[in-house]
């Protein structure tokens, strides 16, 4: 892990940089930026009067633009945004020039946001565009090639090509936008969207500023790279931003992203005393309260920010967990629906709009929900997870074995996923691959204790009884280390089958003990006991009779159908299984 | 009585359009000078200006003055032409040819008086003749002469260089073609009949009006003409080669400039119109329509433009061909209503009437290529290769340099199969568009790259194909069909993973893609076939280092202590941290069948985006 900028070491410097910034980005209604910035310098110590930083000089061009810059600059916060770009369109001045575009960008997004709400449900989102996406592109690359676009110009001209799919032009144009001004946030959040793994983040070329630490860190939580995360989190904490309730909540997301509930929830909390009329990251929190059923909690936290503001989406979201942990899923679907309405491109809505739509049974609505999730972020493995169970449940096996395997792609090391792939080729026969995915599930450490069972099972179907019993010694194995008492129906299961297996491999001394155990559990009593008086019988008949002598085989084979089903909703999958 | 006085009188009242007034008394200054030719003409002149044709006629041709005089032998044919009597006013014309030839040479040689008044009269001897030559044109155009017609234009603008009228008629209506064109305005006496500045100035003007939207080029306005940059016409002139270069907004900025100082700038509007449409700015161009049929509603343009928003706003075709239909009963020769008529059929593949109209256009505009390139195109939608071909080869031969017309070319080529062809093809119309600038920036082009992409398919460059398509996505985006190439193209290339990406991005966009889902479905399989059953290393000889009987039996018997197995669980883990990446196997083999599916050419987005490019002809 390398070292964070040498620059960290002079923190008023950075605070000034910061002050600076924020001037820039509230000019130029980069709001989210601005906030972004405003967060990270309230952590720092404030500056002495004679440090405060001085807006930038005005040029001839400003002081000309100044008037219609102001007036513009009015219309534009309050949303007028054609009006806007009417009294900007003849500036010349680069900030003129970026509040015009931006406003015929934002006028645009305002109409089909506008167009979304009144004509269609949100999942009929797509069908309609931002007309002026592709008229800003023409002109944005017309100057951009002449070479006449400020960093924040580019900025926009990244985000009109992100916009427009244009995604391999759109990196270039954002990490130009980055050297061009490293300060402004946005653009790395943008570039951050846009990366797919380690080795393209590696290819990029960035400034070294020390704003690319923060870059970094928010990566690696993206990419599930969360040690390196944590660690870089932890040493800008060090370096003098304890305060920042930015990293808090990184800190706590990363957690969320490792499935370490407690850690996160703890953060969470601590993120609320700071800042307790917070609702960003509010969304994750309540995901976790709803895998631990914290109900109380997640009761008190949706209440809480219902009266702070009810039409934010994160709020949306947090009530629609709240319904969805009650079972009350049409409500749920509601709120997620109110969600996407305020804003179509989050993704925690789409997937839990998803995977409520699956709880209704209602697979279309459910695909169509997860695809949105991927559109808006194609790392989102629970989106496609969802996808591959809804396929499944439509018995298109070959495309549920594609999206699982998306998703396993995403996360190489979870067993849910390896297990799903085993079932998909386990239905489509190739079972070659099905038992490889079962090992490779249970090697990973299998959450669900299913993989190990269903490996066994399938080497009785091919009759390979050696690995057969194996894999339900190990099973058995594991479920008594674990000490938890749990599926008892499995382990009978198990032990009938190994009882069997020794019986007709005339080790009756294991047989028997198996079958002594198999006694233990209601279900297999009856069997336990049929195999323990074959052993008897057989031992009384002694050795001097011929060994070979076949029995009977007292269970009948052990029936296929009754193949566990795995039990965890995708509602758990961001859990945490202890 | 001073006749003089009242003569000037006369000429006053006609300055003043005071018709009657000019009238009466010009028919008293006749009664009182006995009748001078000169008084005769100036009567025959305001019975025409009070549109009393036959008695102006008459007044001329009852004295025999059209027989002696040029002046009167022109007004007494206008005056025939004017109601819409053409034989007579040819016959007029006709007959007196070596009359006024006689005329000519009397003035030379004796008649003095003659020779005055021809001088009082204000008119060379050459400007009446040029005046009735372009008469003639006139007259034989409304007899649907055109040919005759366009030699009696010629005939008139060399005799008089200035003569705008007739080198408006010849271009703005298509008779000739844009190299017949440039060669006659070469061979036009300019040097004999102005000076060396007006030379210039006309040749300019001239060259401005000439046809525009044969191949894309810049337009550049000369220094010495300073101050006509701003001449409406000028602008307008400049508004059209952004139109033909597929500038439209250029063109909107220009030409709505235009209509702002000058609201319906004759010249201006079809080109207005036209951006209008390609712009779809449906609402301007209803309240446009609205207005200039309250307006001028003898004048074809004004219904022109409604039909033109009826073709735009889609699904009103029948209303559309209603109006289109009157701006062609208005003035039968006017092509751009015939040709946008072809379209309203051809949007609804009505293919045999849509070429009926192209006909019809043709016909009118024969030094126009665009009738033909549609007729072509509508045969190739018909799937007849062979005449399309033949129509295009003529449009070539009318236009030779535009990239429109080389891409069908290239595309009929496409269809029979000869790859090499059209990518040669293909690639000469992107070198014509590229003479305006050094990168293909107009989305018009979009199916030009998309059908280099398909042809360097056809021709296994795959990675050329992926950079077309990546070229035309960014031209046009979110195109489900270029995203279905692209991730054809992988699949060819044995790239399934980024194949299956692609189709379903093209079905996210369009989500009843038949190619699309069948090539989804094959590459899926395909690619579960190809790929490992999951990431990560094979885990070898899996079961024979686990635990045997004996362990389990202490297991059993403990129900518990598993601590001794421990180090087995963390040898396994151990084998499953290096990942490796997965292999891709290319089949070819299983690949043969997807190869039968074919792309269609986009033939109608082809056609969709060639038509609008008439409408300001």
């Amino acid at each position: 892990m390398a070292a964070l900028s040498p620059e960290f070491g002079d923190l008023v410097q950075i605070k000034k940089q910061l002050i600076s910034v924020i001037g820039l980005c509230r000019e130029r209604g980069l709001v989210h930026s601005a906030k972004w910035a405003s967060e990270l310098a309230f952590a720092l110590n404030p500056l002495p009067m004679n440090e405060m930083p001085t807006p930038p000089p005005l040029t001839e061009e400003d002081v000309q633009d100044f008037d219609a810059l102001c007036l513009a600059k009015s219309y534009f916060d309050l949303k007028e945004y054609d009006r806007a770009a009417y009294f900007l369109r003849g500036c010349s001045s680069q900030k003129g020039y970026f509040l015009y575009m931006y406003s015929c960008y934002l006028s645009g997004e305002k109409k089909k946001d506008d167009e979304t709400v009144d004509s269609l449900g949100p999942l009929e989102k797509g069908q309609v565009r931002n007309e002026a996406l592709r008229e800003l592109r023409a002109e944005l690359s017309k100057k951009h090639r002449a070479g006449e676009l400020d960093g924040f110009a580019l900025y926009l001209y990244g985000v009109v090509l992100r916009k427009l799919d244009l995604l391999k032009e759109a990196v270039d144009v954002f990490v130009e936008a980055i050297h061009a001004l490293p300060l402004h946030w946005g653009s790395w959040l943008e570039l951050c969207n846009l990366i797919t793994n380690i080795e393209m983040l590696k290819s990029l070329s960035l400034p070294d500023c020390w704003i690319k630490d923060f870059f970094l860190a928010h990566m690696y939580t993206e990419l599930q790279m969360i040690k390196e995360a944590l660690q870089k989190y932890q040493s800008l904490i060090d370096v003098g931003f304890s305060k920042s309730t930015y990293i808090i909540s990184q800190i706590a997301v990363a957690y969320h992203n490792i499935r370490d509930i407690d850690q996160a929830l703890l953060l969470f909390n601590e993120l609320r005393n700071q800042d307790p009329y917070r609702i960003e990251n509010m969304d994750t929190f309540s995901n976790l309260l709803y895998v631990r059923s914290m109900k109380a909690e997640l009761s008190f936290l949706a209440h809480d920010l219902a009266e702070i503001d009810k039409y934010r989406v994160e709020t949306c979201c947090v009530i629609g967990n709240y319904y969805s942990l009650r079972s009350q899923h049409e409500k749920a679907a509601l709120y997620f629906q109110r969600a996407l309405k305020l804003n179509p491109r989050c993704l925690g809505a789409w997937t839990l709009m998803g995977h409520e739509y699956m709880e209704m049974k209602n697979t279309s609505a459910a695909i169509q929900a997860y695809r949105h999730a991927i559109e808006v972020n194609k790392r989102d493995y629970r989106a496609w997870y969802g996808l591959g169970q809804t396929y499944e449940i439509l018995k298109l096996h070959f495309y549920c074995l594609y999206y699982y395997r998306r998703a396993h792609q995403l996360r190489p090391n979870d067993s849910r996923m390896l297990v799903a792939l085993g079932e998909c080729y386990e239905k489509l026969s190739q079972l070659v691959e099905a038992k490889k995915c079962y090992w490779r599930a249970y090697s990973v450490g299998d959450v669900e204790r299913m993989a190990l069972l269903k490996l066994a099972k399938l080497h009785e179907q091919l009759n390979e009884s050696d690995d057969a019993a194996q894999c339900y010694i190990i099973y058995i194995q594991d479920v008594y280390s674990c000490a938890e008492p749990l599926e008892h129906v499995e382990v009978s299961t198990a032990l009938r089958y190994l009882g069997q297996y020794y019986f007709k491999n005339k080790r009756y001394d294991e047989a028997a003990l198996c079958a002594q155990r198999c006694c233990d559990s209601n279900d297999a009593r009856e069997e336990g006991k049929a195999l323990l008086r074959q052993i008897s019988q057989v031992r009384e008949q002694g050795e001097a009779a011929s060994a070979d002598v076949s029995h009977p085989c007292v269970f009948g084979p052990l029936s296929n159908n009754n193949t566990p089903v795995r039990r965890v909703s995708p509602l758990d999958l961001s859990s945490v299984t202890p | 009585m001073n006749l003089d006085r009242l003569r000037k009188r006369v000429r006053h009242y006609i300055d003043q359009q005071q018709y009657q007034s000019a009238l009466f008394w010009a028919d008293k200054i006749a009664s009182l000078s006995h009748e001078d030719p000169q008084d005769a003409y100036w009567l025959a002149q305001c019975l025409y200006l009070t549109s009393q044709y036959h008695r102006a006629a008459h007044a001329l041709r009852s004295r025999k003055l059209d027989k002696l005089y040029g002046a009167c032998q022109y007004l007494a044919a206008r005056c025939h032409y004017a109601a819409k009597e053409y034989q007579q006013a040819l016959d007029v014309l006709d007959m007196e040819e070596p009359v006024s030839k006689k005329l000519l040479d009397r003035s030379v040689k004796e008649d003095s008086v003659v020779t005055e008044s021809v001088k009082d009269w204000g008119m060379s001897p050459a400007s009446i003749s040029s005046s009735i030559c372009l008469l003639r044109g006139k007259i034989y155009d409304a007899m649907d002469n055109r040919p005759l017609a366009t030699a009696s234009y010629k005939e008139a603008l060399k005799l008089d260089v200035y003569c705008f009228e007739a080198f408006d008629l010849l271009t703005s209506y298509h008779m000739l073609t844009a190299q017949e064109e440039s060669d006659f305005l070469d061979s036009l006496p300019l040097s004999q009949q102005c000076t060396e500045e007006e030379e210039e100035l006309l040749r300019f003007l001239f060259e401005n009006k000439l046809k525009k939207y044969n191949k894309p080029s810049e337009i550049t306005v000369p220094d010495t003409v300073n101050g006509l940059q701003d001449n409406l016409d000028v602008v307008v002139s400049l508004a059209e080669r952004h139109y033909y270069n597929c500038d439209f907004k250029m063109c909107y900025q220009l030409t709505s400039m235009v209509m702002v100082k000058d609201p319906f700038h004759a010249n201006c509007l079809p080109v207005h119109i036209g951006t209008l449409v390609e712009l779809s700015k449906a609402n301007e161009l209803f309240y446009l329509s609205h207005k200039l049929v309250d307006l001028y509603p003898n004048s074809p343009v004004s219904w022109f433009a409604v039909g033109c928003y009826y073709l735009m706003v889609g699904h009103k075709n029948e209303h559309a061909r209603r109006y289109l239909s009157k701006a062609t009963t208005l003035e039968r020769k006017y092509g751009p209503a015939w040709i946008a008529y072809g379209h309203s059929f051809a949007v609804e593949s009505e293919h045999d009437q849509a070429m009926a109209a192209y006909f019809t256009a043709a016909q009118l505009m024969k030094g126009c290529h665009l009738p033909m390139l549609y007729i072509g195109l509508e045969y190739g939608l018909t799937n007849n290769s062979k005449l399309a071909e033949r129509f295009f080869s003529q449009a070539l031969s009318i236009a030779p340099e535009d990239p429109f017309v080389i891409h069908e070319v290239a595309v009929v080529a496409f269809q029979n199969g000869d790859w090499k062809a059209a990518e040669k093809l293909f690639l000469d119309a992107m070198e014509k568009i590229k003479t305006i600038g050094n990168e293909v920036t107009v989305d018009k082009w979009e199916p030009l790259l998309n059908n280099l992409g398909h042809v360097c398919r056809k021709l296994k460059k795959y990675e050329q194909a992926l950079e077309y398509h990546r070229q035309a996505l960014v031209l046009i985006p979110q195109n489900a069909s270029t995203y279905a190439a692209i991730g054809y193209v992988h699949s060819l290339m044995g790239d399934f993973e980024s194949a299956i990406d692609y189709f379903h991005t093209a079905l996210g966009l369009k989500r009843d893609d038949t190619f699309s889902v069948t090539m989804l479905g094959h590459c899926i399989e395909m690619y579960i076939g190809d790929t490992e059953a999951y990431i990560g290393t094979d885990i070898k000889d899996k079961l024979r280092s686990s635990l045997g009987a004996p362990a389990l039996m202490k297991l059993l018997d403990t129900s518990g202590d598993a601590s001794e197995f421990q180090p087995l669980n963390e040898s396994f883990m151990r084998t499953l941290e290096s990942s490796s990446p997965k292999p891709e196997k290319p089949s070819e083999a299983s690949l043969r069948r997807t190869t039968t599916l074919e792309f269609d050419m986009y033939e109608s987005d082809m056609m969709l985006e060639t038509s609008m490019s008439d409408t300001s002809t």
